[in-house]
């Protein structure tokens, strides 16, 4: 157990303080393209959770020493805006975005064709407007589309989802509360044609059992999200806009 | 999106989507083979043409390649070369040896400056995406007056047409002189009125060019054409 | 990173401006269309989007409790900042904050504290023990020319609509901030040798030095600022200083209809 007894996650009727079953995700709304100054972007909404993510790119890769000479390196910038939360975050990197950022670009790195962009760089800044638990999966999908949108070329998209425990029950997607007074969270990023894993990270307390049925709430919220991802780009060309 | 194509064969894909068996198939740009499938890797519409499975990108960067006609900036002079913007990842890089002047050690400067723009052809791209221009070749020159305008290079042949039909068109009625380069950038020269009109004519290539509505939009501009009077 | 000027870009900017036109169709003081949404963040106590051409910015404001400064015992605070982050646009690089932002804050801040709309003796709890903290941030996610103008107005449409969250710091009632005025900043950048209002992206990378102008309520001027290299003549500040009068009263009575939603 966390150690937060006093807080009750689950009412009588089994379902969750916000009304969600278990194995229920909170709405999520996807829109492609939304920033005129970036090559591609991306908004994504999960609950109250708003993600942005632009894309630059590919350009010459600055400074020098990040330069690789047989792929491109994709440079993220996680960043929590400062009105974002409910205490201000002052401006400015911290420990915890540093470490995000990181395997974000890892994990973008797994499924971006690199090889194709020699001595490139590929900057995919990511920028969460308000935060409510989760964000960084709602920035791992806002980055995919973002560069799908970019015309970067990809062998699949990551979504981002997390699912936790609380009160000793495996529910999907945790909201703020339920991360705050949970017992465990495990947010992964899931190649939804391929199956596939290219972002996991995990906190708390699972038996190998708990692990296997969040894993498994994963899987089914990511081939949700997936299909908002892909309504959202198709709803953005498929008009013949562009 | 690609011409020649109905409406009904086109099919927008994303990238990690399976577009078909591989089997008996080439795989063209767009997409890669993973075990017996095809996997499209950009978002855009799906091609078959003589047996090769494409994607053709909705939105794509300039990948520079060899013959290229494009319009390039300076972006920095040395002694003896220009490095030049060229809307790509990389910039390009024209030696004194491939410039269309007879340029003494040092003088580069007194030929281009930086900012000055320059209608040339990619000589060469190796794998490190190093890439030599030229400006030896008919036509090949310093571009003295005029816009330059940027257009994604998915919307090049929108602003052509088929076999350039929209593009002389807009020459004719705006009375200018109109450079596609390859590279997404635009060169118009002409009087102020003729590039005004091109360049609101160059907008509805972009935002129609590939729609049914297009033809009576040009038209309808082609009616408010400096150049009216006399086709 | 600097960005690259075309000869030709400034050339035809030069030869427009003979004939008095824009590159965009616009009339010389002619303003682009402008959206305006307010309470758009979640997590803010007051917050605003503003969408201008191309150009995209959020304002979100916070409150914090805080000891007052000594000399000071029975006054809050008030602080504006901006960040001109990497998302905004290819030209802003990572790094700590450039001086392009520090202006951009400050310029916005100074606006909005020397109109006097915040009395600071309102943000006093306890004299000498607590006081508020006022903190406007403002975020630039898409610059597609004169955030200047877009971050001004953002600031004060989401300051004008913060709710002071008193009860979750337990001192009393969650109440609307008092912001007495709308101070709006009106921006002009020297386009092939003339003033032009609210430049695009293309005209700020061929233009020239730029000059922000805030007014309060009354027309007063609460901030000026000169940006870039190059000089100009009183008559031609005489010139943008009228239309500066008309736009802000335009701008105020936006702000105004966003309230009365």
């Amino acid at each position: 157990m966390g150690g937060y007894g006093d807080v009750q996650l689950l009412r009588e009727d089994g379902l969750r303080l916000d009304g969600r079953k278990i194995d229920e995700m909170r709405p999520v709304t996807i829109e492609a393209g939304i920033l005129p100054a970036a090559d591609g972007s991306a908004i994504v909404t999960q609950g109250l959770n708003v993600a942005i993510a632009a894309v630059y790119g590919p350009m010459e890769a600055h400074p020098r020493k990040i330069q690789r000479q047989d792929r491109a390196v994709i440079d993220v910038r996680y960043n929590m805006a400062p009105f974002s939360t409910s205490d201000r975050i002052r401006p400015g990197y911290n420990r915890r975005s540093r470490e995000i950022s990181k395997v974000t670009a890892e994990a973008l790195e797994s499924v971006v064709l690199v090889e194709r962009f020699p001595r490139s760089k590929i900057r995919v800044e990511i920028e969460i407007l308000a935060a409510e638990a989760g964000t960084r999966c709602a920035g791992i999908t806002a980055a995919s589309v973002a560069l799908a949108d970019a015309g970067i070329p990809m062998r699949d998209f990551i979504v981002g989802v997390a699912s936790g425990k609380v009160e000793d029950t495996v529910v999907l997607d945790l909201d703020k509360a339920e991360d705050n007074y949970g017992q465990a969270d495990l947010p992964v990023g899931i190649l939804p044609n391929t199956g596939e894993i290219a972002f996991l990270q995990m906190d708390g307390d699972l038996s190998p059992d708990e692990y296997n049925l969040a894993m498994e709430y994963n899987f089914k919220a990511a081939a949700e999200i997936h299909e908002v991802m892909v309504d959202a780009l198709k709803r953005r060309y498929e008009g013949g806009e562009n | 999106m690609s011409q020649g194509q109905s409406d009904a064969e086109l099919r927008l894909v994303t990238p990690g989507m399976a577009i078909g068996p591989s089997a008996g198939k080439r795989i063209g740009s767009g997409a890669v083979a993973h075990d017996d499938d095809i996997i499209a890797t950009k978002l855009g519409w799906v091609r078959e043409f003589n047996g090769t499975v494409s994607v053709d990108p909705i939105n794509s960067s300039y990948i520079p390649r060899s013959g290229d006609l494009i319009v390039a900036t300076v972006a920095e002079v040395r002694n003896n070369l220009w490095f030049m913007n060229i809307n790509g990842a990389f910039q390009g890089l024209l030696p004194m040896s491939l410039a269309p002047w007879k340029v003494e050690f040092g003088a580069a400067r007194q030929h281009m400056g930086i900012g000055d723009v320059a209608l040339a052809r990619v000589q060469e791209v190796d794998e490190c995406h190093n890439v030599v221009l030229t400006m030896k070749g008919i036509g090949l020159r310093r571009l003295n007056q005029g816009a330059l305008l940027t257009i994604p290079v998915n919307h090049i042949d929108r602003i052509k047409g088929k076999d350039n039909s929209t593009l002389e068109r807009l020459k004719s009625a705006s009375d200018c002189r109109i450079i596609v380069g390859q590279n997404g950038k635009v060169w118009v020269d002409g009087d102020a009125q003729g590039i005004a009109w091109s360049r609101a004519a160059i907008e509805i290539a972009q935002r129609c060019g590939h729609k049914e509505t297009f033809e009576a939009e040009l038209s309808a501009h082609e009616n408010n054409a400096p150049n009216r009077g006399e086709q | 990173m600097v960005e690259l000027v075309p000869t030709l870009l400034r050339q035809e900017l030069a030869r427009m401006a003979e004939s008095d036109q824009r590159m965009d169709g616009r009339a010389r003081f002619e303003a682009r269309e402008i959206t305006l949404e307010t309470d758009c963040l979640y997590n803010a106590e007051g917050s605003a989007k503003v969408t201008m051409g191309k150009t995209i910015v959020y304002a979100g404001v916070k409150f914090e409790i805080r000891t007052p400064w000594p000399d000071r015992p029975a006054e809050g605070s008030l602080m504006c900042g901006a960040e001109l982050r990497p998302v905004a646009h290819r030209k802003y690089e990572p790094g700590p904050p450039s001086p392009e932002s520090i202006e951009l804050g400050r310029v916005v801040d100074r606006g909005i504290r020397e109109s006097g709309c915040i009395d600071m003796a309102s943000l006093c709890i306890v004299p000498g023990e607590k006081v508020w903290g006022v903190m406007i941030d403002i975020h630039v996610l898409s610059d597609g020319g004169n955030i200047f103008d877009a971050c001004g107005l953002a600031a004060i449409a989401a300051l004008r609509t913060a709710i002071v969250p008193a009860e979750r710091f337990d001192v009393g009632e969650d109440y609307t901030l008092k912001v007495k005025g709308t101070p709006i900043m009106a921006s002009f950048t020297r386009v092939g040798g003339r003033y032009i209002y609210d430049p695009s992206e293309e005209e700020e990378l061929g233009g020239d030095e730029r000059i922000h102008i805030t007014l309060g309520d009354e027309g007063h001027l609460h901030s000026l600022q000169k940006g870039l290299r190059g000089v100009f003549t009183p008559a031609e500040f005489t010139e943008i200083f009228d239309v500066a009068q008309l736009r802000c009263a335009e701008l105020r009575k936006l702000v105004a209809n966003q309230e009365g939603n």
